[in-house]
């Protein structure tokens, strides 16, 4: 039974999220403006660039506050980077290994599990803040710090999987996944490690609430920069 | 469209979440503001209302979730299934709380500039007063000068007799000062150049004018522009009321004035507001479609005379140290921020930036309308403007040069409460006291306060 779940969920997760951003950013992009609402002076940049450097970097919020600037910054470049990472879950690049002469297991036991803390650590950080900082928390209800949470016990639990010292089986997970993309029911395999188990509930849960929730803010930040840019 | 008697109860209820839940269809810019912020605290950070003195319903986003609430509980899924724990809220039938604390946000846009996602509340804010103008609640100061302006064409409700006795005032003063006759020419049909001031650049601090009528005769392009006895207010409350009605039917008869004399510019003076609508709302949106005129800003247009070479100045006249507040409407909204401190930097002897500037300016307190607004004297002169008189006062300046007579307005005031020591004026006041006529400047000593 528990099987089926891994076997069927991951279809359904990745249905409603596309679905559910698709639909959302459609809406956005579709409702009507009667002009747009530039703020000046141009030094926080024209239209393309400055919307892209605003989603890169934060400008904006490292003028208005430097810590929360760097708590946040660091949190989602890293969460970008073990996003990317990720990708040697579901495939490996033995060429490009070779070719750069580079021990592909010990890079990411290395760089991920520094981002693994790092992004840990920052969140815990946004958290405390939500709850000490008085103008922050007196803004935050019960979403807010869900969200945070949630995202909490993702990492959490793919921390466990790095540093817990039980083994984590990359083979048996890739060939897992292997079969979910090429829908070979028959020859999936649901790897039996409980906090592997955990971890991809969990991060199901997360990418299901995204598009109901301003987790989605990663999409609308393009929409909002571009009305205060200068065309 | 608004301005009817207040309505109450059940109805009330029905009207503000009608109201909101309208959001759906657009604007753009309040369906993604209803969606979007991530609920960081940076615009309590940056707020001159919240930071002059914070309490809870002073933070920007406590104020725009009386909207997002209600937005949240009618329009979303989780709204309505998990209600207060996703922040969803009913309507509380409090609409004096409402319109309270719409009316302490100056829509300054600071908020905006830090904002990683630019989310601007005054567009928030603006929505809150638009519901409140519906529903008949808007403060009575303020339906009032939003009337006098409808009926009379200006926010003073002055009559066209009574400008052209401060116009004819301006023009014997001038004569005094120069010894020459310089002109400020009144409903001249073929002029090219309409000037469009606040009224109270006429008829309370009418140096601007002067500063103004002065370099026209100096290029000699006295014969050149014309002022209007009917529209000599550029001022519309409109915007700050939130109703969209009002703030076209108030500038209709602008552009069609600026039709009759022919005009090719639409000549805008030290208001930050005023140009906003004209530039940015009326001539980029196309209300009344196609225009044969251009809208410019005096401040921009001189500024390029001076570095053109065309203006000289004693800045001996003006020896003591000057700063500049940057209007939130013109810097932030308008991107005018180089022209004005081109004038002041030729005209002055001693002028200094206050930090932060430009787009960066703490409001003075008082944007939003909320400067001619003496029922809540008390929060403008000892919360907005706290971090503003902060600014002013470690610049030394003795005199606060501006380009808004609602921040003019403010200042006043604040010199007033505060007894502080400095003095508050228009960019072009600066000017009309140093430039060069026939080679000499004004023959004036009088200057003080």
């Amino acid at each position: 039974m528990n099987d089926y779940i891994f076997m069927f969920f991951p279809y359904i997760t990745l249905l409603v999220f596309v679905l559910g951003v698709v639909i959302r950013i459609r809406a956005w992009a579709k409702s009507p403006q009667p002009g747009k609402m530039t703020l000046f002076p141009a030094t926080q940049g024209t239209e393309v660039p400055g919307v892209i450097k605003e989603a890169l970097f934060f400008p904006s919020l490292f003028k208005g506050d430097k810590t929360l600037w760097s708590f946040s910054w660091i949190f989602h470049a890293t969460l970008a980077l073990i996003f990317i990472g990720h990708i040697r879950v579901f495939t490996d690049f033995p060429a490009l290994w070779a070719a750069l002469n580079i021990n592909a297991d010990n890079m990411s036991a290395t760089s991920g599990g520094i981002a693994g803390i790092l992004v840990m650590a920052t969140l815990i950080l946004l958290l405390f803040r939500r709850f000490f900082v008085g103008r922050v928390r007196e803004i935050s209800n019960l979403a807010d710090y869900f969200a945070l949470v949630l995202v909490l016990a993702v990492i959490i639990t793919g921390n466990m999987m790095r540093f817990s010292g039980h083994h984590f089986d990359l083979e048996l997970t890739r060939a897992y996944f292997s079969s979910m993309l090429t829908f070979s029911f028959s020859a999936m395999v649901v790897p039996a490690d409980t906090i592997f188990r955990a971890h991809f509930l969990l991060v199901q849960l997360l990418f299901v609430y995204i598009p109901f929730s301003k987790i989605l803010h990663f999409g609308g930040i393009f929409f909002t920069q571009t009305l205060v840019k200068q065309s | 469209m608004g301005n009817g008697e207040n309505i109450t109860g059940q109805e009330l209820h029905e009207k503000v979440v009608e109201s909101v839940t309208a959001i759906k269809n657009g604007p753009k810019v309040l369906n993604l503001y209803m969606d979007v912020c991530a609920r960081c605290g940076t615009c309590a950070e940056v707020c001159p209302v919240y930071q002059g003195e914070p309490t809870e319903l002073r933070n920007p986003v406590v104020r725009s979730d009386f909207i997002r609430g209600i937005y949240k509980k009618y329009t979303t899924t989780s709204g309505k299934l998990l209600g207060s724990m996703v922040g969803a809220s009913d309507f509380d039938g409090d609409m004096k709380k409402w319109v309270d604390s719409f009316y302490e946000c100056t829509g300054c846009r600071r908020c905006a500039t830090y904002c990683p996602f630019g989310i601007d509340n005054s567009v928030i804010t603006r929505k809150g007063r638009a519901i409140a103008d519906a529903t008949g609640y808007t403060p009575d100061t303020m339906k009032k000068v939003v009337q006098t302006s409808l009926d009379t064409c200006n926010t003073d409700g002055a009559s066209p007799e009574a400008f052209k006795a401060s116009i004819d005032f301006l023009e014997e003063e001038m004569k005094d000062e120069h010894g020459v006759d310089i002109k400020i020419p009144v409903d001249v049909v073929g002029a090219e150049y309409f000037y469009v001031p606040p009224s109270g650049d006429v008829l309370v601090n009418p140096e601007a004018t002067t500063g103004i009528a002065k370099v026209f005769y100096v290029l000699g392009m006295q014969d050149k522009w014309t002022m209007s006895s009917k529209c000599f207010d550029g001022a519309n409350y409109g915007l700050f009321t939130g109703n969209d009605g009002h703030m076209k039917a108030d500038n209709k008869p602008y552009v069609e004035e600026a039709k009759r004399f022919g005009a090719k510019y639409m000549f805008m003076g030290e208001c930050g507001h005023a140009y906003r609508i004209m530039k940015m709302m009326m001539e980029k949106g196309k209300w009344w479609g196609d225009l044969p005129f251009k809208v410019i800003n005096c401040m921009e247009w001189t500024a390029d005379r001076i570095k053109e070479g065309k203006l000289e100045f004693d800045k001996s006249k003006n020896p003591m140290p000057v700063t500049y507040h940057d209007p939130c409407n013109f810097g932030r909204s308008c991107g005018i921020v180089e022209d004005p401190r081109v004038i002041l930097e030729a005209a002055c002897e001693d002028f200094r930036d206050m930090t932060p500037n430009r787009g960066e300016n703490w409001c003075c307190g008082g944007g939003g309308g909320l400067s001619a607004m003496d029922d809540i004297r008390d929060f403008r002169m000892k919360v907005s403007s706290v971090k503003k008189m902060e600014q002013v006062k470690a610049t030394g300046a003795k005199y606060v040069a501006t380009a808004c007579s609602n921040c003019k307005r403010q200042f006043m005031q604040l010199i007033e409460s505060h007894n502080a020591d400095f003095a508050v004026g228009g960019v072009h006041d600066m000017l009309s006291r140093s430039i060069l006529i026939n080679g000499k400047a004004a023959e004036r000593v009088d200057w003080e306060g």
